[in-house]
């Protein structure tokens, strides 16, 4: 055994530079994956064990203010519930900090604990008086409010102002860059700031074991017949807001898998290659090592060890590294969530990991090395080197059609003179410009999105206005002023839709709703009264397709509607509704506009619009700049898929260099063959620069397709995570010469990785190497 | 001269005609190795003519084959000059030397060293398209004058010895060298195929062709060149212009025994 290892350790510090790159690539490949794993492992976690530990609502419903609060605290019974909160008395207010104004649900409670929703005070404390609120942290922290800031209710006549005493977090609600929140007072306290539009009932269930949702949709329909027709207004069940945790880190899992997996690839077929190549570069010591005694199994065994020795470090490495990349993410969750961080990995998964890149590398060069093991002693000494075949020929033949000039014809014809290997490096390249390919499109699918979200380009303005300030008063203030192009007001209400459970939002446009940007994946917008648009999730639960027309329910009151298009919605997970304001006439009360989207004349000074608007009613109208920012995990999705699309290009590169080194190294006795024949160094250096230039453009031109049909499905595996298809602009990202550039790009990266190897062939003494046969 | 070859040695420095069309000149020529206590080649002048066939003959280590190197351009002197066709190569670069080769000289080596993912015609034409000429039509009719025309289409590992260097010999010849340096051609041949390249060698010569042969054979050396140089420890210590090929013969052979015995 020890003649194993200094024969190995020998021949690694020979191949030094080979040693490096299986070194880089496995440690990539490992410290992708480890994060990947540890994400997927922990994640789920962190939401079980705050919902157990706050004893988290498995249903949470809102009933209208005119229901009997006795009739909702029977309900729990009805429906088979182990524990109840509620009902509580909530309100929607609005306040304003600073020259910035709020919604939140303000809910009545005595206290946070209790035997259903147990609020996690992490800063200050419960109110004690009626002008005290507490805040979740999520919303403090998006919004730089803490304990001690006041805050000016506006959204009643009074105008009180409201102390912040306390911070929590709620497991029964989103975080505030992706849902509406919730503030507490005291019970007490919520008539002052009540109007009758803005009022309801909170109650939270909670069952003894965690119910399907096929099973809290049967307990909803249960405990609506119950009670008076209307008397629900809304719906909101843990399986919903568990989504909407899990679901940065759900997507950020998907893709580091993905690409984890790719990269365990190209690291495989590095392996593989440098086996292969080191092999057949060494027929004349392997006879050698036959003929002093090595048996076949001890000589895989040196060429294996040599390759796993480096992939040891790299798995150390790679698995530690992972492991702690993937805490900030975790912390992330763990912080959202309430919970106190701690380093969250499991050593027995780490060590799996560590086992499983070893395995797989050994595996891989265990494969190429059999052939070592199986050669003839005398064959391999006579041999000197593997026979090569008359691979690259057609290639070499066409490119001397095109009339190129010799070096590169001859490197054309190298490049695939070892088909396997030719094979293996095209994999790696493969994979590399797919994952550019796929960094490059999803950030542009996610802003086109995100634009259409944000009505990015399509309005600057937003304005909401208090109830206690008039929709005329509002659209008179906006139509005064020169810079005012176009106003699309907005409302909303839910509706109740056939075959869907919880109520649905529903946004009711006044204006010329189709220039605000709303992607339409199917059919069209709507252009008349009872005509509606909806994202794929709602029509896919209420089984509707375009063109359907049902019977909705609006305040206990029918509406005759017809699907006409499909919509890109990620509120609610695309459970949305958008329509007409008009299509609501008939309903009462009536349905009025709270929210502005304001179009201002091209040139126009937004700054100075805002401040002029937000002066006429500062108390009453929050005016601000359209936000057409990206959100937080859109951001660190990007971020990830940039440093994985730069790991892969990495280990392609690494894959055409090897693939390159191996070839100039077993070709040096051609190349000095033809430098006695008058090939000038850079000739040389052009030979073997087309070679790796052509597995490049080959793996490129492949890659291409790979890469869209990637990005296709990552776009649709995020969309429909979101209860959404994706709309065909999304796909449509790429401009034609990117798809041309990018091969190119990695063309020449591959030319630039050629260098090294070129150099060293161009600079070879003829007289040595010939010497040296 | 007679038209066919005019030879001289060139000893010292010693002036060589004026007038005569030198091909090959050097001066003082040294050349040590990296570590190599002694040189393999130690202050030694030459001058060949254009249109001879000069053998240099020498044991092995002698310094005969790096003085072929260095002919070629593949190799620097550690001290001298080398001098082809009037051209300094001393004051050549790297890439000035490849085009030098390209240009002037064509080389025959012991193993053949075609390049064995090429044909035979694909492995002739290389140094044409090298120097970005297509000459298919001449390395066809190389390969016919050579008698090997049917192997065109082969690759060398199809091929036999003898075929495999007389395609080294047009591979050699495609670019019209003015001298064709050959290194031990024979070596790796049988007896019967040796004597048909040296043949072969011998007509090109006779055709005008100026060669520079290395060869440990005396016999085959004193059979086809008109002069032989022989080379010991890094110095000339014979060059024999050869009148005829019988007093050659005895005249290097009782040179080499008598150096051998020293």
């Amino acid at each position: 055994m020890r003649a194993i290892f200094i024969k190995a350790l020998a021949d690694l510090r020979r191949r030094r530079l080979q040693a490096t790159v299986i070194f880089l690539t496995v440690l990539f490949a490992m410290a992708a994956g480890t994060t990947a794993v540890t994400l997927m492992s922990q994640t789920r976690d962190p939401y079980q064990v705050a919902f157990e530990k706050q004893r988290g609502a498995h249903l949470q419903v809102a009933f209208r203010p005119n229901t009997d609060p006795q009739l909702i605290q029977g309900t729990a019974a009805t429906i088979g519930a182990s524990a109840y909160g509620g009902p509580y008395p909530a309100s929607n207010i609005q306040f304003r900090f600073g020259d910035r104004k709020f919604y939140v649900d303000a809910v009545g409670r005595d206290n946070p604990g209790g035997a259903v929703e147990v609020l996690n005070i992490t800063s200050g404390r419960w109110p004690v008086a009626n002008d005290e609120i507490v805040l979740t942290r999520s919303f403090s922290e998006l919004n730089k409010i803490s304990v001690g800031d006041r805050l000016k209710v506006t959204s009643v006549a009074q105008t009180p102002t409201l102390t912040v005493v306390g911070e929590v977090v709620d497991i029964d609600e989103g975080s505030a860059d992706l849902s509406s929140q919730r503030a507490w007072m005291l019970p007490a306290a919520l008539p002052a700031l009540s109007t009758p539009d803005s009022s309801f009932y909170l109650m939270d269930y909670r069952f003894p074991s965690d119910p399907t949702g096929p099973q809290l949709q049967t307990s909803l329909g249960l405990l609506k017949t119950s009670l008076p027709p209307g008397s629900v207004a809304g719906a909101l069940t843990y399986l919903l807001i568990g989504s909407i945790f899990n679901i940065t880190n759900q997507i950020l899992t998907g893709v580091l898998v993905a690409f984890s997996v790719f990269a365990l690839a190209a690291t495989v077929a590095i392996v593989a290659t440098l086996v292969t190549g080191i092999v057949i570069s060494a027929y004349r010591e392997i006879g050698i090592m036959r003929a002093v005694g090595f048996t076949p199994y001890q000589v895989v065994q040196v060429f294996a060890l040599q390759i796993v020795m480096p992939a040891l470090a790299a798995c150390l490495v790679g698995v530690t590294a992972g492991t702690l990349a993937s805490q900030p993410l975790l912390a992330n969750s763990s912080h959202a969530l309430g919970l106190a961080y701690r380093p969250t990995f499991s050593i027995g998964l780490d060590l799996l990991l560590f086992a499983g890149g070893i395995l797989v590398v050994a595996v891989a060069a265990t494969v190429p090395a059999l052939r070592a093991g199986m050669l003839k002693p005398i064959v391999a000494i006579t041999k000197a080197s593997a026979p090569r075949g008359s691979g690259g020929r057609m290639l070499r033949h066409a490119a001397a059609r095109l009339r190129l000039p010799r070096p590169v014809v001859l490197g054309i014809g190298d490049a695939f003179a070892r088909p396997l290997r030719a094979a293996l490096t095209l994999i790696t390249v493969l994979l590399g410009v797919a994952t550019v390919v796929v960094a490059v499109g999803l950030p542009r699918s996610f802003e086109l999105i995100n634009n259409s979200e944000t009505g990015a380009g399509k309005y600057q303005v937003v304005v909401t206005r208090s109830s206690a300030y008039p929709d005329s008063d509002v659209m008179r203030v906006l139509n005064a002023q020169p810079e005012t192009a176009r106003v699309v007001a907005s409302g909303g209400q839910n509706v109740i839709v056939p075959g869907v459970g919880d109520p649905v939002n529903t946004r009711l446009f006044r204006g010329d709703s189709s220039r605000l940007g709303y992607m339409v994946v199917a059919g069209r917008w709507y252009s008349a009264p009872g005509e509606v648009v909806a994202p794929a999730a709602l029509m896919h639960d209420a089984h509707l397709k375009i063109g359907d027309s049902f019977t909705g329910t609006a305040n206990g009151q029918p509406l005759q509607l017809r699907l006409v298009g499909e919509t890109y919605d990620i509120n609610n997970l695309g459970h949305s509704l958008f329509m007409d304001i008009a299509t609501m006439a008939s309903v009462t009360p009536a349905v009025e506009p709270f929210l502005y989207d304001v179009t201002l004349a091209p040139g126009s000074d937004v700054s100075a619009y805002v401040r002029r608007v937000a002066a006429v009613e500062p108390d009453l109208l929050d005016v601000r700049a359209s936000d057409t920012s990206t959100i937080a995990p859109v951001k660190i999705i990007d971020l990830v898929l940039l440093i994985l699309a730069g790991v892969l290009a990495l280990i392609g590169v690494g894959g055409v260099f090897n693939t390159v080194l191996l070839n100039t190294r077993e070709r040096i006795h051609d190349t000095a063959t033809l430098k006695a024949l008058g090939m000038s160094p850079r000739q040389v250096i052009v030979m073997v620069g087309a070679s790796a230039g052509l597995l490049a453009l080959v793996g490129g031109l492949v890659a291409m397709p790979l890469g869209l049909s990637l990005h296709h499905v990552l776009n649709d595996v995020i969309s429909n995570s979101a209860g959404n298809e994706t709309p065909p602009v999304a796909y449509a990202v790429f401009n034609a010469y990117e798809l041309v550039l990018i091969p190119l790009l990695g063309v020449g990266v591959a030319i630039a990785a050629a260098l090294i190897p070129g150099r060293w062939a161009a600079r070879t003494n003829v007289v040595e190497v010939l010497h040296a046969e | 001269m007679d038209g066919r070859t005019f030879f001289r040695a060139f000893r010292g420095g010693g002036g060589g005609k004026n007038g005569m069309s030198e091909l090959v000149r050097l001066t003082e020529v040294t050349k040590v190795y990296q570590g190599g206590i002694t040189g393999a080649l130690n202050g030694v002048s030459l001058l060949v003519e254009k249109g001879e066939f000069t053998a240099i003959m020498g044991p092995s280590g002698s310094g005969k084959s790096t003085l072929l190197n260095l002919v070629a351009g593949l190799d620097r002197p550690t001290s001298g000059s080398v001098a082809v066709g009037g051209m300094d190569l001393g004051k050549l670069g790297e890439a000035g030397l490849a085009r030098f080769r390209r240009d002037n000289i064509g080389f025959v080596f012991q193993f053949f060293y075609l390049l064995p993912n090429l044909t035979s015609l694909e492995n002739v034409l290389i140094p044409a398209q090298l120097k970005g000429s297509e000459a298919t039509a001449r390395a066809r009719e190389l390969l016919g004058q050579l008698g090997i025309q049917d192997i065109a289409d082969r690759f060398p590992a199809r091929l036999s010895g003898g075929q495999q260097q007389r395609v080294a010999i047009a591979r050699a010849l495609i670019n019209s060298p003015t001298l064709l340096l050959a290194d031990e051609p024979t070596g790796a041949l049988d007896t019967h195929t040796g004597d048909q390249v040296m043949e072969l060698l011998g007509k090109l010569n006779r055709d005008g062709q100026t060669i520079l042969l290395v060869t440990h054979d005396a016999k085959l050396a004193t059979r086809h060149a008109a002069r032989v140089i022989s080379v010991m420890d890094g110095k000339i210590v014979d060059d024999a212009r050869l009148e005829s090929p019988e007093r050659a013969a005895s005249e290097v052979i009782r040179v080499r025994s008598e150096e051998a015995s020293r």
